[in-house]
């Protein structure tokens, strides 16, 4: 016989349990609910007598029961704790953020631990589920994340030009180059230089040296293509990746682009002056050390390109064949 | 006494109980997927963290890796379990337990977190049992996820300096399937361990 002071540590037990700040649960092996805590009665608006000896995948139509039944079933069977996180499933209930008002997520994030329980048999032939509300930590970890994505971004941009900054660039490079001596694969490579910039600085003042960067850089933006990569390398020189592309199909982009520019006229201090841009070409080549001959090879095409008069394509000679 | 040396009496009494351990969770998960595991002979060392993604012996260097760690703490003893995959075996284990999804990345992470719930759970109720001692679980975590091993375990570096490592590598007979489960001990919890085995050993 239980005592009445081991009947009153049962009951404010009890208590604890039926108050504390988390789902409390319990399932038998036909998965009906036989015990509800005050937690799961609040926020699911139903009283433990209305669940009773119920099976909760009727209760509760919303439960994705596939992905219950597959985490809850070893708990039966091979006797063993189970935890589950937001991060697999945000919710096993579809209950609302305890923040109604100043949250930003409607729902409530959920961790779950599904433990066993055993019978006086030794068999376990029921399960507890404790529901954890994890909204705050959830919410937080994808802001940051999304932060963090924001930052990387930005790291990544020139920002006058709003393409790749260089830094950026040399890792997409080095990746390509990686990538095609593994598998064997062409791709190109297009530096572009602006012809006498240093006389548009001069002249007209930085400022209008800074629109032409940045029309430049529209105007190569609007000739690549999704697959292509395009970065600021220096001061007035850009640099696109042309991954799958042999050079004579990246000669037609280069060629196209040398035109819009050329026919575009550039309105600077209020006049109507024409830039034009010096291009070199270079197909990727397994013989390259590293990616720093892939840009020197495309770099000094480019330089032949400005030595025959600027305005201009050129292939690098190696591969001029 | 100095907490870095392990004498083979200690050794060997860590072993013995690991291997009771690993073996009951390595029944547990051969029950779960319906294959047979191979278990090998469990490395008990003191470790410092330089030495820690060497020791690991499934664990392809070249290749990226995913890993769960869950905590545990009580009767004066706390660490770490982890469990380390190699990026390349979530496919043949999704085969295995005839899971599928349009998103692999979700799959993934199931995979991951249904492993380490039988392995660290089974192994660590088993040491609970042999050294009669109860701890908490912590809820898991992901602690990286297509990572390379070296920065997955240079997080924590600074704050500790070396730690009781048990180091268990399943494997899967038939499948290339092989993942790493990792327990780490503070340093701390070295003679409440100790003490223990004392009782053992007797």
């Amino acid at each position: 016989m239980i005592n009445s002071e081991e009947f009153t540590a049962m009951h404010w037990l009890m208590d604890i349990v039926q108050n504390v700040d988390a789902g409390l649960l319990v399932l038998n092996r036909e998965y009906e609910i036989e015990a509800w805590n005050g937690f799961m009665e609040n926020h699911s608006g139903l009283m433990a007598e209305q669940v009773r000896g119920k099976n909760i995948f009727n209760v509760f139509p919303e439960i994705d029961k596939k992905w219950f039944l597959q985490k809850a079933e070893p708990v039966f069977i091979l006797n063993n704790r189970a935890f589950t996180t937001w991060e697999q499933h945000t919710k096993l209930f579809h209950f609302k953020n305890y923040h109604p008002i100043t949250g930003i997520v409607d729902y409530m994030y959920q961790n779950i631990t599904i433990s066993p329980i055993k019978s006086v048999r030794g068999v376990t032939d029921k399960i507890s589920i404790i529901v954890y509300d994890v909204t705050t930590v959830a919410v937080n970890k994808l802001l940051l994340a999304e932060a963090n994505q924001k930052l990387e971004r930005l790291a990544q941009r020139d920002s006058l030009s709003g393409l790749n900054n260089r830094r950026h660039w040399e890792t997409l490079i080095e990746n390509e180059f990686l990538r095609c001596k593994r598998s064997k694969i062409n791709a190109s490579l297009l530096i572009i230089d602006i012809d006498d910039f240093k006389q548009i600085n001069d002249n007209f003042g930085h400022s209008c040296g800074d629109s032409v960067i940045r029309d430049v850089s529209n105007q190569i933006r609007s000739c690549q293509r999704e697959t292509d990569y395009s970065g600021r390398y220096g001061g007035e020189e850009f640099a696109i990746i042309l991954p799958d592309t042999s050079v004579q199909q990246a000669l037609n982009l280069a060629e196209r682009l040398r035109k819009q520019i050329e026919e575009q006229s550039f309105m600077i201090n209020g006049e109507q002056q024409s830039v034009t841009i010096s291009l070199g070409l270079a197909e990727f080549n397994p013989e390259f050390k590293d990616h720093i001959e892939w840009i020197n090879a495309a770099d000094s095409a480019m330089y032949e390109s400005k030595k025959q008069g600027k305005n201009k394509v050129t292939i690098n000679k190696q591969q001029n064949s | 006494m100095s907490t870095s040396e392990l004498s083979e009496d200690y050794r060997d009494c860590f072993q013995e109980i690991t291997n009771v351990a690993m073996g009951q969770a390595a029944d547990k998960l051969a029950r779960f997927l319906d294959v047979f595991i191979l278990l090998p002979v469990p490395n008990v060392n003191m470790l410092q963290p330089s030495e820690l993604a060497m020791a690991l012996s499934a664990v392809n260097h070249d290749e990226s890796v995913s890993a769960v760690c869950q905590g545990f703490i009580g009767s004066g003893i706390a660490g770490e379990a982890m469990l380390i995959f190699n990026d390349s075996t979530f496919q043949e284990i999704a085969d295995l337990m005839n899971a599928d999804s349009d998103d692999s990345n979700q799959l993934e992470l199931e995979i991951l977190m249904d492993t380490a719930n039988i392995l660290i759970g089974t192994f660590l109720t088993g040491l609970a049992e042999q050294l009669e001692v109860r701890y908490s679980l912590g809820q898991p975590s992901v602690l990286g996820r297509h990572v390379n091993i070296e920065d997955l375990i240079k997080i924590n570096e600074k704050r500790w300096k070396q730690t009781l490592a048990i180091e268990i590598n399943y494997k899967i007979e038939g499948s290339n399937i092989n993942c790493d489960l990792l327990i780490l001990f503070t340093d701390d919890s070295l003679n409440i361990l100790k003490q223990k085995a004392d009782y053992l050993l007797e």
